[in-house]
């Protein structure tokens, strides 16, 4: 029964949450502006070579052009598309077999060092064999993507199953519970710090394995266009790079994958590991 | 051992969620004379909590003062002791090195300290446990060794905050009775907070009542000391003492 | 039921067994050619290679020089970020201003600062060194910070009503306290870093076992990169299990604190 003055209670309660958000967001901000400020003052003041660091305007300007004549946009979605794949088929393909791994106790100390020594080389390592094995291009970087999330979160996947209190997975068996209502009320939801955990953690290796994937071993993307900016000095192009990558993964961890974490651990009441 | 005077202390603080000031604490004048054991219980969220972290100087008054004899204080110090209800023992220094902690920040050299802080393990029973870690104690050691380490710097006042929530009962009732032989022994004006009436009255000369941040009583206690919970469990004037407390504390 | 009594009584034993089907099956699917043997090659060639390498000495100097540029990178990392962590952690205002680059710098990552790096300082070790620095940097600051907010807050008001000054506070109650968690960012950090250091050592190196991998890859030569793959794999899970991660547990464990 909620009365109305709980329902007004309730909506000054969410707008304050709102304006408390709004305040942190624009706190969260301003070290950033005053960062661009000082460095829009040093280069200024002491007449910075553009060939070692690029004024603030001038990459703004590149900014600008890049994504009026589409060669930004190409390069991000590039990028984007290749870890949207990577992770998609690692994820489909890891957390199953995790969780497989991780049901029964014997078989999960069997396969967990084994799995933790591949989740220990996922990523940037696999670089050379990947280009190896599949050519130049879209093939070698996304499978790098791919290893880097799969090994990691079959690995947690693996813990996450296996840390989850016999006694619990007991008394669901002895509530009736079946294989598959197991899996889906039982072991998944049990595992889903662990899992989401890993993804954050496979995801930000796959990142890193992605630009230095796409310096060395193509001709588009983020990573490439920071490479090839370098032979002509344009460090306008560099540095806006850098931004935009800094710009994607904070968007990508902090507006997805840590409230994810967050929600996951804190709904459960449960200690992160 | 010196007196503790508060005088008109007040204390207000913004809260963010209710967006308003609270007043925690108003005019409360209190005087604690050297050597003397002051209980101050209340019900919850009377402001106990929040005037032993002034008195301690964890937290700054708002107004009034708060004078360890005549000097006001300024922050924390090793002048005023605080006994903990979390312990607050560092889990990384063996009990032996937790005592002489005190002694240690004011230059004590490493086999000095060791004998203060072995002296007073002593006092508590405790030498036996010196080169434990606290995790290794029970709850009740644990405090014990709040109490000596607090003790082992030599404070003019000892505050003690709820000190012994965290034990179990029976624990509870042997650590106070320890106290009380402590606090013979070593004369020590202290101010002891708790919500707890019985401990209230079992410990004290005198037991304040508190309530919405104001004194709202100052009962004496004459019992004969030393005391002991046996004798007093069925002791009239101990048991109409702590039916006065209890009836202000649930007026108020 | 006795892989179980295995598994208590001799861990380590335990835990090199499940490499064995692993490496049979590796043999056989080399040895039935599922893939062209140039594509993947067996364990027999492997170790060939590793023996070869090694009485060229090339395999040793490599590893060591990885070895080494990743513990001088990190311990420069740690010598950095714990002060800072330090210093975040504690003061507010500090935390307000400093809070926000850090996580947005963390966000560019490390190899991002590659290309202009090379412009700076050239294909070197300056440019090496910085970028494990810098990836070691991260992890450990927000674990300090993440350790010294963790700290019971009656612990520093004991510290105090104790007498210590701020210094010695930090020394005493705050290093200590939040040492768990530190430890995890060490362990953090040294995993970012030496990927860090392998991808530095593909696209910059002139030695090092990265550096094996990429000019074998150049030369076609697929045994020497799983090679390096191996050894890398092997480094790692072994400092990383039977050295930090058995630190990061002690330190927790001994003081009863929670981890993490």
């Amino acid at each position: 029964m909620v009365s109305s003055g709980n329902n007004a209670g309730l909506s000054a309660h969410n707008s304050q949450l709102m304006a408390a958000r709004v305040r942190s967001a624009v706190w969260f901000l301003i070290p950033l502006a005053l960062l661009v400020v000082i460095w829009a003052g040093v280069v200024s003041l002491f007449e910075v070579n553009p060939r070692i660091f690029p004024s603030v305007t001038s990459v703004w300007q590149a900014g600008l052009e890049s994504v009026f004549d589409g060669t930004l946009v190409r390069h991000i979605g590039a990028s984007l598309w290749r870890i949207a794949v990577g992770t998609t088929i690692g994820l489909a393909i890891g957390i199953p077999l995790g969780i497989a791994m991780g049901v029964v106790p014997a078989v999960a100390s069997f396969f967990s060092p084994l799995v933790r020594f591949f989740s220990v080389l996922a990523g940037i390592a696999w670089i050379p064999i990947a280009t190896l094995w599949f050519g130049y291009g879209f093939g070698a970087i996304t499978f790098v993507i791919f290893n880097a999330v799969f090994f990691v979160v079959a690995y947690n996947a693996l813990l996450g199953v296996s840390s989850i209190p016999m006694q619990v997975r007991n008394a669901a068996a002895s509530l009736g519970a079946g294989r598959m209502a197991m899996i889906f009320e039982v072991l998944l939801p049990g595992a889903l710090p662990n899992i989401v955990t890993g993804i954050r953690t496979g995801m930000g290796f796959a990142w890193r394995g992605l630009i230095a994937a796409e310096m060395i071993a193509t001709d588009l993307g983020l990573g490439y266009m920071l490479f090839t900016a370098r032979d002509f000095y344009k460090t306008e192009v560099i540095v806006l790079g850098m931004v935009v990558i800094g710009l994607l993964w904070l968007a990508l961890d902090r507006l997805l994958l840590a409230p994810l974490e967050r929600v996951t651990t804190e709904r459960w009441g449960m200690v992160r590991s | 051992m010196k007196s503790l005077t508060l005088n008109q202390l007040s204390k207000t603080y913004f809260d963010p969620y209710k967006g308003t000031q609270v007043t925690a604490l108003e005019d409360v004048t209190l005087s604690i004379a050297p050597g003397e054991f002051v209980s101050v219980v209340g019900p919850s969220g009377c402001g106990k909590t929040t005037l032993l972290n002034v008195i301690a100087g964890f937290l700054p008054e708002s107004g009034g003062s708060v004078r360890v004899d005549r000097r006001p204080i300024s922050g924390p110090g090793p002048d005023r002791g605080v006994v903990f209800q979390s312990f607050a023992l560092f889990p990384w220094k063996t009990v032996l090195d937790n005592v002489g902690f005190g002694p240690k920040m004011r230059g004590v050299g490493r086999e000095a300290r060791d004998a203060i802080a072995m002296e007073y393990l002593q006092l508590a029973g405790l030498a036996h446990a010196a080169d434990r870690y606290p995790a290794e104690l029970s709850g009740g050691m644990q405090q014990r060794v709040g109490v000596v380490r607090a003790l082992a710097n030599e404070p003019d006042v000892l505050l003690m905050d709820e000190p012994f929530a965290s034990v179990d009962a029976q624990t509870r009732l042997t650590l106070q009775e320890e106290l009380i032989r402590i606090w013979l022994d070593r004369q020590t004006t202290v101010l002891f907070i708790t919500h707890d009436v019985p401990e209230a009255v079992f410990l004290a000369n005198r037991v304040v009542v508190l309530s919405k941040g104001r004194v709202m009583d100052e009962i004496a206690v004459d019992l004969q000391h030393p005391r002991k919970w046996d004798d007093l469990i069925e002791n009239d004037s101990f048991k109409s003492l702590s039916a006065r407390v209890l009836q202000r504390v649930r007026a108020a | 039921m006795a892989w179980v009594r295995l598994h208590q009584r001799w861990p380590n034993l335990a835990a090199s067994l499940p490499f064995v089907p692993l490496v049979f099956s590796w043999w056989l699917t080399a040895w039935l050619e599922v893939f062209p043997r140039a594509f993947f090659p067996g364990p027999g060639d492997v170790v060939l290679s590793m023996i070869s390498l090694i009485y060229k000495g090339i395999l040793p100097e490599y590893l060591l020089d990885s070895v080494t540029r990743l513990v001088v990178g990190a311990s420069t990392g740690v010598a950095i970020a714990i002060p800072l962590g330090v210093l975040i952690g504690m003061s507010r205002r500090a935390n307000t201003v400093l809070w926000p680059p850090l996580l947005f710098f963390q966000a560019v990552g490390d190899i991002a600062w590659l290309p202009i790096l090379l412009i700076w300082f050239g294909f070197g070790l300056t440019t090496m060194t910085f970028v494990i620095v810098y990836t070691v940097l991260f992890p450990v600051v927000l674990n300090t910070v993440l350790g010294i907010r963790s700290i019971n807050p009656d612990l520093l008001r004991a510290a105090r009503s104790l007498g210590a000054s701020q210094a010695r506070m930090i020394w005493e109650v705050v290093l200590p306290g939040a040492l768990p968690n530190i430890m995890t960012g060490l362990r953090n950090g040294l995993g970012y870093g030496w990927r860090a250091l392998i991808a530095a050592e593909i696209i910059v190196g002139t030695s090092g076992i990265g550096f094996l991998m990429f000019d074998a890859r150049r030369a076609g030569s697929v045994v020497e990169i799983m090679l390096g793959m191996i050894v890398l794999g092997l480094l790692w899970y072994v400092v990383d299990a039977w050295i930090l991660a058995p630190i990061e547990r002690a330190t927790g464990e001994r003081w009863g604190m929670v981890t993490r």
